[in-house]
């Protein structure tokens, strides 16, 4: 019996000291293992300090690398808890912690410079398009633009405002976006613009020779009119020199030449004043009809209607005249040339019927016009 | 007597490694996760974008404490469980900030509207004020078609705010409003320009 107690004892102890040293070897084992705790922690601050940095904006891929990569991490760092605590394996933890981390930080230093070159241009962006839209509020504003192009400066001015807003809210991609909408808007407004005023001035040789020679009818002493349809403005030539200037109106389609009825363009060419209306003769206080269509423009009419450009129904149109009722301060009417009241009454007393009236798109070049701007 | 003793060391030690060993606190994760979903519902990582960000960031914080607690021995939760009651709470106060948000600029936009709509006729009576001779011809058009641009964007505007989308009509009535005032400011100098003549 005694024995056996100190059999037992002797087992207890062996036993014990056994337990023991397993336990403390697992201790050891345990903790030398290199945790993951650290990594990850820093890996999920710099993605955070990436993200700040718009990261996920500026550097999109980068940064959904580094997070997904942080995640999956995570996802594997969980997985490897679930294993008996001796044979866990934190070593692709740790491994893809750094990597998330490194990439996260490449994330956030190339958010800051793509932020920083984005700023510097958009505000460059921004001064081009800003003179892209003083260039056609001075030199097209005024022209009779077709209704899409007026539509589509009216539509950049208005993202470019927006692409503003979201600079100042420091939105740089979205102000880009924004920008380059507008951008598209005011090109196709400048370009259509810019080609119709060329397109305009191809016939300028032939105007300036018509002003030429309308100013050097005058010489001889009698009276030219010369209207500049362009400038808005009509003289009166004497011996070569300006006697008068007024402001003109004409109609909404000036910026033809008037073919037909209805399309409401004022022609150009050498006319003459065949009646003289006031009172009761005209609804525009004053008037002075015009011997439109002239021979020239006949001519013309019927080469175009034989070409099928104008159909067999429509009229060449008369009743061009110089008329009242005008200053009204935009192009109204139906192809007549339209003056203050004031300035009628003045034109009426100098002129009599005969006078010639030469109509020219523009008597400056389109240089001069458009004051040497770069279009 | 000796054996009974070792057993209930035994025994002990057995309660104590067991009453150790706590349990994932699953419930206060699932929680918290259902409540950073709430608030992304909500909007918060458009309308309060830092605020959602520094939320999803302390999830990602109490689920390393989690798996910092799993990896030990005897693992303890119990930061793990501060930092999620912390979530869950600050998901609640994120949800109040995003709908105060929404809010504001819900009303701000509403009163921006009523400001372009009365600048728009402001400049409508302006117009009728305005020079018509050579300079007047010039801008005239422009400024009615300017006008029309900015009426359009109020109606715009009002669609996309019945829609729900508030940050972006805001940002176009501020446009319209930039617009409108440009407007006004063009006219009044052509009328005071006029003044002066």
């Amino acid at each position: 019996m005694g024995l056996n107690k100190k059999k037992f004892k002797w087992i207890s102890i062996i036993l014990l000291s056994f337990v023991f040293i397993v336990i403390t070897v697992c201790v050891i084992i345990v903790s030398q293992k290199k945790l993951p705790n650290d990594d990850l922690k820093n890996a999920r601050e710099a993605l955070s300090e990436a993200k700040e940095a718009e990261a996920d904006v500026y550097s999109e891929t980068k940064y959904k690398q580094a997070l997904r990569i942080y995640e999956s991490a995570m996802t594997g760092w969980s997985r490897e808890n679930e294993r008996f605590i001796l044979v866990r394996d934190y070593s692709g933890i740790i491994s893809s912690a750094l990597k998330a981390k490194k990439i996260a930080d490449d994330a956030k230093e190339e958010s800051i410079e793509k932020s920083a070159a984005l700023s510097k241009n958009v505000e460059s962006a921004f001064v081009s398009l800003e003179k892209k839209i003083d260039l056609y509020n001075k030199l097209f504003k005024n022209l009779p633009i077709p209704k899409s192009v007026f539509d589509a400066h009216n539509k950049s001015k208005m993202l470019f405002s927006e692409s503003k807003i979201a600079q100042q809210n420091g939105k740089l991609k979205e102000a880009d976006i924004l920008f380059k909408k507008a951008e598209i808007y005011t090109n196709h407004a400048n370009n259509s613009a810019a080609k119709m005023l060329r397109d305009y001035f191809t016939d300028y040789s032939k105007w300036r020779a018509l002003a030429n020679d309308a100013i050097a009818a005058s010489r001889g002493g009698g009276k030219v009119i010369l209207v500049d349809k362009v400038a808005h403005i009509l003289y009166i030539y004497q011996s070569g020199k300006i006697l008068r200037s007024y402001d003109v109106e004409f109609g909404p389609n000036w910026m033809a030449h008037k073919e037909r009825a209805g399309d409401r363009a004022t022609p150009e060419g050498n006319y003459h004043i065949v009646n003289k209306k006031a009172g009761g003769g005209t609804t525009y206080y004053k008037a002075m009809l015009l011997d439109y269509p002239n021979s020239e423009d006949r001519a013309e009419f019927a080469r175009k209607k034989q070409q099928g450009l104008i159909s067999r129904r429509t009229g060449i149109g008369n009743l061009i005249e110089i008329h009242g009722n005008g200053g009204r301060g935009f192009d109204w009417t139906s192809g007549c040339i339209g003056m203050r009241d004031r300035d009628i009454d003045d034109l009426y007393r100098l002129v009599g019927s005969g006078t010639r009236v030469t109509i020219v798109g523009s008597v400056e070049p389109l240089a001069t016009v458009t004051q040497g701007l770069d279009f | 007597m000796k054996s009974k003793l070792v057993l209930a060391i035994v025994a002990l030690g057995g309660v104590v490694l067991f009453s150790s060993c706590q349990k994932v606190p699953q419930a206060e994760i699932d929680a918290a996760t259902a409540a950073i979903q709430e608030v992304k519902d909500a909007g918060a990582d458009q309308y309060v974008p830092e605020v959602y960000q520094a939320l999803v960031d302390s999830m990602k914080a109490a689920n390393e404490k989690v798996e910092a607690a799993k990896q030990k021995w005897f693992p303890s939760y119990t930061k793990a469980k501060a930092t999620l009651a912390y979530v869950s709470q600050a998901a609640v106060d994120a949800k109040a900030k995003t709908e105060a948000r929404k809010v504001e600029l819900k009303n701000e936009t509403t009163q921006l509207i009523g400001e372009v709509k009365a600048l728009v006729e402001e400049n409508k009576g302006l117009l009728a004020k305005a020079p018509r001779g050579k300079e007047g011809r010039e801008a005239l058009e422009a400024i009615k078609s300017d006008l029309a641009v900015a009426e359009t964007t109020v109606t715009e505007v009002e669609t996309a705010l019945a829609n729900g989308d508030l940050l972006g009509s805001n940002s176009k009535i501020k446009a319209a409003k930039e617009k409108a005032t440009s407007i006004k400011t063009e006219l009044e100098e052509a009328i005071a320009k006029k003044g002066k003549k």
